[in-house]
């Protein structure tokens, strides 16, 4: 498990040219193209129905990855916003003598404008340079998913994937540490069962008192009994019994389930008079 | 007692979809939602779905969600809103909490056939702190910004890297929260990586083999941060790796199981499927369960996503109207054919097959007890 979409969240240039995500030095000459960085065998295919000139192509079946005919494609953009992952960006290395344009959905508000200065970033959310806005564009057929093209130094153009989102444009601190006072808790006080108040404490003494089902701490403790019928606790629950018995969960069998399904009153539950 | 040919148990994608089709049918169809609206989770599905057109690839959840309902009209389907069916008994007699002009009632309605399609269920883990407000389902929390439009805090930590815990980061994102990370206990990303991109190019980083040791209420007893650590071979915390971040709102996206306590209390033979879940309803290729007439699609059937739910549901609804004698049985085998074609190609990949074989394991191995 080292791919780099696996580990960090995005494909690395490796692994792009591994599956032939990356147009010819010679497209790339010839002026805009689509870069469809797709590179998981996923069910989806709305691109090769996207693009009006047929360089998209997905096929049978639909986890195959979109192929480029890359002379077909005339970088027009159709396939941006029609791309449901995101994934696809159209790259102009031809823009001007030092500067190439990128262009990429982005579906934040406020929207930039034309001519604003903004902070490109890379598929890994680092800045990489300053940008300027040469286009949005945002037709009802896109379906709220503006494309925002920009224009970098020409050397950035495999790397800009994306801007800060305006607004967010001094990244927070992570790994900071606020001041707090923090009290050390007995973990037999923590809550399991929401509704009725029901602890680790209270439910390990259930099992250590030979409760080996749901049921079993059910009727020892409560838990599960309450407003939501053990929606929230019930795999807690399981994972607990898990834990201390060393069974599995398919030897964990599911809690009996009665009517009533959801807390209903006794006037509303009286009331029918036509059984 | 009222009695229906069908009653279809929950308004999302997959009770939707099998009320369009055995209502087209001629089927003379109930549909029982809890909420104010039918539509299940489609209405926070802001994002734009995958699949094939045939799937409504490329159209965003909430726009689905509006068209099943206009389709569930015009097919002349009946709903009950804010209804919650609370107990079903021998003889297909559901017990309904019905919400009338003159308030809730109980109603006894026998059908001929019921589909269960009540959902899944987010599961929760307990870590120090987990009831401080500010904790919350990744769900609840795209509940909040994309229906309710509350943004439920400005600093997000998100717990659980697979397709939902992306997605929500997205929208929070999209909503105006910073996402300050996504921790992972695993040792890779969970949910597709073209998710996975969005999120990191707008700078989220991922912890992986890392998960929440505890939650920190501050003054206003709200979370003011939250502790996580990484994990070692045993999944135990190793110490001296604990980071303490900035945080006022957790979301846990520790995956979804079924919710059938329906079919549950009627008996419907359940079987342990690691792979959709856990605990969940047999079912055959029909969709129908050990109980006859008694039907099951969507997550309810195994923890999928909404496609699948949809096309589960169509099975479902063909499948019902073709035991009521709607459907000539030649006809509706071809147009299940088509459907479980459909299914198939939603379960191939990296990220399907697993789905894909549990679900031939479940079908091959029969309702019969």
């Amino acid at each position: 498990m080292n791919d780099n979409i696996l580990q960090n969240g995005y494909p690395s240039w490796e692994e792009l040219k591994k599956f032939n995500r990356i147009p010819s030095h010679e497209r790339f000459a010839k002026g805009p193209v689509a870069v469809i960085e797709c590179i998981q065998a996923i069910p989806c295919n709305p691109c090769e129905g996207a693009c009006k000139f047929g360089a998209i192509c997905v096929g049978e079946p639909i986890i195959n990855l979109p192929q480029l005919e890359e002379e077909k494609c005339t970088g027009c953009g159709m396939c941006v916003a029609q791309c449901s992952g995101l994934a696809i960006f159209v790259v102009d290395k031809t823009y001007s003598e030092t500067q190439a344009t990128v262009s990429f959905p982005h579906e934040y508000l406020p929207l930039p404008e034309k001519g604003q200065t903004v902070t490109a970033v890379n598929r890994a959310g680092e800045p990489v340079c300053e940008a300027v806005v040469v286009r949005v564009v945002n037709p009802e057929r896109n379906d709220h998913t503006p494309v925002v093209t920009v224009a970098i130094p020409k050397e950035f153009a495999d790397a800009v994937r994306g801007m800060v989102r305006l607004g967010m444009e001094k990244p927070a601190d992570h790994s900071c540490c606020k001041d707090y006072v923090y009290k050390e808790n007995d973990p037999d006080d923590l809550i399991v069962c929401r509704c009725e108040e029901v602890t680790v404490g209270d439910i390990r003494k259930a099992i250590a008192e030979g409760a080996t089902s749901i049921t079993g701490v059910k009727r020892r403790t409560r838990a599960g009994m309450g407003l939501c019928q053990g929606r929230t606790c019930s795999k807690i629950v399981t994972k607990m019994l898990s834990d201390a018995t060393g069974k599995r969960g398919i030897d964990i069998p599911l809690d009996t389930a009665r009517p009533p399904m959801k807390p209903v009153t006794m006037k509303i539950l009286g009331g029918d008079d036509d059984v | 007692m009222e009695k229906r040919e069908i009653a279809i148990i929950g308004g999302g994608p997959a009770g939707l979809a099998a009320s369009i089709e055995a209502a087209r049918a001629g089927a003379h169809v109930l549909l029982i939602d809890e909420n104010a609206s039918p539509g299940g989770q489609l209405f926070k599905q802001i994002h734009k779905f995958f699949g094939s057109k045939a799937h409504s690839a490329g159209i965003r959840g909430i726009d689905i969600g509006k068209k099943l309902l206009k389709e569930t009209e015009e097919a002349g389907v009946e709903v009950w809103l804010n209804s919650s069916v609370i107990g079903l008994y021998e003889g297909n007699n559901l017990s309904v909490v019905r919400s009338t002009a003159e308030g809730k009632k109980i109603v006894t309605v026998q059908a001929d056939k019921i589909l269960i399609c009540t959902g899944g269920q987010e599961n929760a883990i307990n870590f120090e702190g987990w009831t401080i407000p500010g904790v919350m389902g990744a769900g609840c929390a795209q509940t909040m910004v994309n229906v309710n439009r509350v943004l439920p805090g400005k600093r997000v930590l998100m717990i659980g890297s697979g397709n939902v815990g992306l997605i929500v980061s997205y929208q929070l994102m999209q909503a105006g929260a910073d996402v300050v990370a996504i921790v992972e206990a695993a040792d890779h990303i969970g949910g597709y990586g073209v998710h996975a991109a969005k999120v990191r190019r707008a700078g989220v980083p991922f912890y992986l083999r890392h998960t929440i040791v505890r939650a920190v209420a501050g003054e206003n007893q709200e979370v003011c941060a939250a502790v996580i650590g990484q994990l070692d071979d045993q999944w135990n915390i190793i110490p001296g790796t604990e980071k303490t971040i900035d945080v006022d709102t957790v979301c846990i996206a520790a995956g979804l199981r079924p919710l059938a306590k329906i079919a549950q209390m009627y008996g419907v033979k359940h079987d342990f499927i690691p792979e959709m879940g856990g605990w969940m309803p047999m079912h055959d290729e029909n969709m129908e369960t050990s109980v006859c007439g008694v039907y099951v699609a969507g997550d309810t059937a195994g923890v999928e996503e909404a496609n699948t739910a949809m096309d589960e549901g169509r099975l479902a609804g063909i499948a019902m109207a073709e035991a009521l004698g709607y459907i000539p049985g030649e006809k509706a085998e071809q147009r299940k054919n088509d459907i479980r074609k459909s299914l198939e190609s939603l379960r191939l990949g990296p990220f399907g097959e697993r789905r894909l074989k549990a679900k031939e394991r479940i079908i091959a191995r029969g309702v019969a007890e």
